[in-house]
């Protein structure tokens, strides 16, 4: 069975060739059957791929120790759903996971395009196909899953028992969904180049595909966070680890492109930078991918090292070098004569709020490669942590925050001042209120303050956005409020989508301000009846409760909870033991509320003494930054959510029948 | 131009905001200016493995030097001295590290003046374009381009 896979992947590999070979040809010499046959090949392409990973899920299912990949990450104990998240676990199997969902995505694009861009489209498959060489060339020569052990295993050594949560479930098929889909715009954008069709039609095609990517890197991204903030148990969510920085860097310049691309749309300026913009998403992903792996980098989330460093560079460059040039070589025709008539314009502001974006996405690239650097020029190896990011990053974050607020409101052209007033003098005002009463309240000036300003202010414009749309709607059409909501937001899906993306955004800002700032922590060393405080809680020790299976053993320490003398909950904070890789972990006990989080540690314990040691931390706000990520989710739905007009197109159009371009 | 007048005093306050307050070195301050080296690649305040074999022994000797009434330099020094300068949790303010605190705000910084280059540019071709418009005898200009204002705001609103 498993000789079966390699050989899946081995022909996946020669189709894709054959895909790409026959598409350029195809496009070249414009001959239909040509292009059709690269169709063809990259849909074999899938269904090999999609094989390969049946098989090699089906190993991991039975246990078959004998595959060196079965044996390394999982066992026979391990429940069966970190069985099947064992698919991603190591690294073997994560690229061939990769090459299933760029090949899904492929598919998928070819389905929607079977009667659309057919000019674009041999040069999207050859796009993405070459990009499917590069991973199915490492699974087939470099990182074989389906390799045979000389003897096989009696038992697996387990997945690392970090990665046994639920999130493990989640995260990395939501950021392998977010980077793969990335490759799909990109594709686009070198069609465009490669024929010249430079217009708007390759980023409407792509529209949807972009911000699927961004929205699945936003979940990828908050996933991880809550993973690490419940898992890592350092009273943290984001370290500003190399590899969380990968995962960072193309949803900033996803996030630039989303916003620069509606001046494209409105006013065709940017062309240049649009398609800079894409190629750059691309390339970060592949670029977080060589993060992840290469070991340059020294990274807690490794968990999947190798030697592929060198592929993925020369990859890299080559995607860069070939992106880079078909640009030049276009340059003539991508500039746009764009007028822009004042800096007091939403043209104006949304050129900063690019800026801005892409200034931290270099912020970022340029403290993970520091350490690089300075190793190469002083030859003194040196550590650029969380402190310098924090530094960097919160100013540039602040007036993201106030451009925010600017961005969706201010005249397009030209604002005059009475434009500004009836845009700003609202927001502004409760944005002042909103700080004086911070201050009096016992918020001191300081970046936490900026950030609740900012928010409020950038809230405010968004919430006038609304107050007016249906104040319209119910002066002229005579609607009752709840309906005129829903028509404004239904009439102009991306729009609204947006703000509501905004208001999420503004959620997660304050919530990240508030729990970095006004963080309260404590630690202690207990016997049994003890008692310590944190904030207003305090934690009493009552005894330890232990369980025992085959896979894992648990130690709890019970902790009812007191606030003023009355007791509002019980803790157990955990040290699991995990039997296989003979490896401890620590499992945190939360109770979490919309004000503050009660994180509490299990640090250690003395089973002769029964002494424990709790950490514990109150993090207020913690949960606006989850809460932030859901009103995104619901932002984005409404965005890409297929409008009246769009609908209507497609129930008249049969299948199959050829549909005039968006 | 005035934009940029009117910003930077913003981005300076939210600098200054963004800076640590200076005052008595405190244990969790230097904990944070230091980074574990067990290789979990956290501070040494945020560590927090069980037992750790670096972070718990830097944890006691930090204590106690601030006990002895050690300056937080002096306290780094000390790290630094033994372990090299990869033991600091952020970059120094000396020397080549400076091209790590200041390239990101001047990469920023530069963009921003080109960006500001490039639109005044725009705007004065813009205005150059528009200006020379010949005055029709009889027709009422300024009530035209009031409506052509007006249907244009209305334009941009919808």
């Amino acid at each position: 069975m498993p000789e079966l896979g390699r050989l899946a992947v081995c022909l996946a590999l020669l189709c894709a060739l054959v895909s790409v070979i026959v598409s350029v040809r195809g496009a070249l010499t414009r001959r239909g059957d040509l292009v059709r046959t690269g169709e063809h090949a990259a849909y074999a392409v899938f269904g090999l791929v999609a094989l390969a990973v049946v098989i090699l899920l089906r190993a991991l299912l039975s246990h078959d120790f004998s595959l060196e990949y079965v044996a390394a990450y999982s066992s026979s104990t391990l429940p069966t759903n970190y069985v099947f998240a064992a698919l991603w676990g190591g690294q073997k199997g994560s690229l061939l996971f990769w090459s299933f969902m760029l090949s899904l995505f492929a598919t998928i694009v070819q389905l929607q395009n079977r009667e659309r861009n057919r000019e674009l489209m041999p040069w999207v498959t050859a796009t993405l196909m070459t990009v499917a060489v590069f991973f199915l060339g490492l699974v087939t020569f470099l990182t074989d899953p389906f390799e045979r052990l000389p003897t096989p295993a009696f038992e697996g050594a387990d997945l690392n028992p970090l990665l046994q949560n639920y999130w493990m479930m989640i995260h990395p098929p939501s950021l392998y969904t977010g980077y793969v889909s990335a490759s799909v715009p990109f594709a686009f954008a070198i069609a465009a180049l490669a024929t010249g069709r430079l217009g708007d039609q390759w980023i409407r095609s792509t529209r949807r595909w972009a911000l699927f990517s961004w929205f699945f890197l936003s979940l990828g991204n908050l996933f991880g966070a809550m993973w690490a903030y419940e898992v890592l148990g350092w009273g943290g969510y984001w370290a500003w680890d190399p590899v969380e920085n990968a995962a960072f860097m193309p949803w900033l310049v996803s996030t630039a492109y989303l916003h620069s691309v509606m001046i494209q749309e409105k006013k065709d300026m940017l062309r240049v930078w649009n398609m800079i913009l894409v190629l750059l998403t691309f390339s970060l992903t592949i670029f977080g991918t060589f993060l992840t792996r290469s070991g340059v980098i020294s990274s807690v989330h490794s968990f999947t090292q190798s030697g592929l460093g060198p592929f993925f560079i020369g990859f890299l460059l080559l995607v860069l070098l070939t992106a880079g040039g078909l640009v030049a070589y276009r340059l003539p025709e991508l500039r746009t004569s764009g007028t822009i008539e004042s800096f007091f314009s939403r043209e104006a502001a949304f050129l900063f709020n690019n800026l801005i974006l892409v200034g931290i996405a270099f912020a970022v690239f340029w403290g993970t490669v520091f350490p690089v650097l300075s190793e190469w020029v002083r030859g003194v190896k040196i550590t650029v942590g969380p402190p310098f990011f924090n530094r960097v990053n919160a100013p540039l974050g602040l007036v993201l925050l106030v451009l925010m607020g600017i961005g969706p409101v201010i005249a397009w052209r030209r604002a005059t001042p009475r434009n500004l007033w009836r845009a700003f003098a609202w927001p502004v005002g409760s944005a002042l209120v909103a700080g004086v009463v911070l201050l009096v309240g016992g918020i001191p000036f300081g970046g936490a303050w900026v950030a609740f300003v900012g928010g409020v202010f950038a809230l405010g414009t968004i919430v006038q956005e609304f107050w007016r749309g249906v104040r319209a709607r119910q002066a002229m059409l005579h609607e009752s409020a709840p309906r005129a909501l829903g028509r404004l937001v239904g009439k102009n899906r991306r729009r609204y989508g947006g703000y509501i993306i905004h208001v999420g955004i503004v959620s997660i800002f304050v919530g990240i301000a508030a729990s970095s700032v006004f963080r309260i922590e404590a630690q202690q060393t207990m016997k049994v009846g003890d008692e310590m405080r944190v904030g207003r809680y305090t934690l009493r020790y009552d005894r330890i409760d232990s369980q025992e299976n085959g896979h894992v053993a648990r130690t709890a320490a019970v902790l009812p909870v007191f606030v003023d003398g009355r007791q509002i909950d019980t803790l157990m904070p955990e040290k699991r033991f995990y039997k296989k890789p003979k490896q401890p972990t620590t499992e945190v006990a939360n109770r979490s509320t919309l004000r503050e989080d009660l994180y509490v540690v299990l640090g250690s314990y003395d089973p002769q003494t029964q002494l424990v040691t709790i950490q514990a931390y109150v993090n207020p706000l913690v949960v606006w930054i989850w809460l932030g990520g859901l009103i995104l989710a619901l932002g984005t739905a409404v965005a890409v959510w297929p409008t009246a007009a769009e609908r209507e197109v497609r129930v008249v159009a049969p299948a199959g029948a050829r549909v005039p371009v968006e | 131009m005035s934009v940029l007048r009117a910003t930077a005093p913003l981005l300076l306050a939210l600098l200054v905001a963004a800076a640590p307050a200076i005052a008595a070195p405190t244990q969790q301050e230097i904990e944070e200016a230091l980074t574990c080296q067990c290789g979990c690649g956290l501070t040494v305040h945020s560590c927090n493995h069980l037992n750790c074999g670096s972070g718990e022994p830097m944890k006691k000797e930090i204590a106690e030097r601030l006990a002895r009434g050690e300056t937080r330099d002096q306290i780094l020094a000390a790290f630094t001295a033994r372990y090299g300068e990869k033991v600091l949790s952020s970059p120094t303010f000396r020397g080549f590290n400076w091209f790590a605190w200041l390239t990101p705000f001047a990469a920023v910084l530069t963009a921003a003046a080109g960006l500001v280059v490039v639109i005044r540019r725009r705007v004065r071709s813009t205005a150059a374009a528009a200006a020379p418009a010949p005055a029709i005898p009889g027709s009422d200009t300024t009530a035209l381009r009031a409506r052509l204002q007006r249907e244009l705001e209305q334009l941009d609103r919808e």
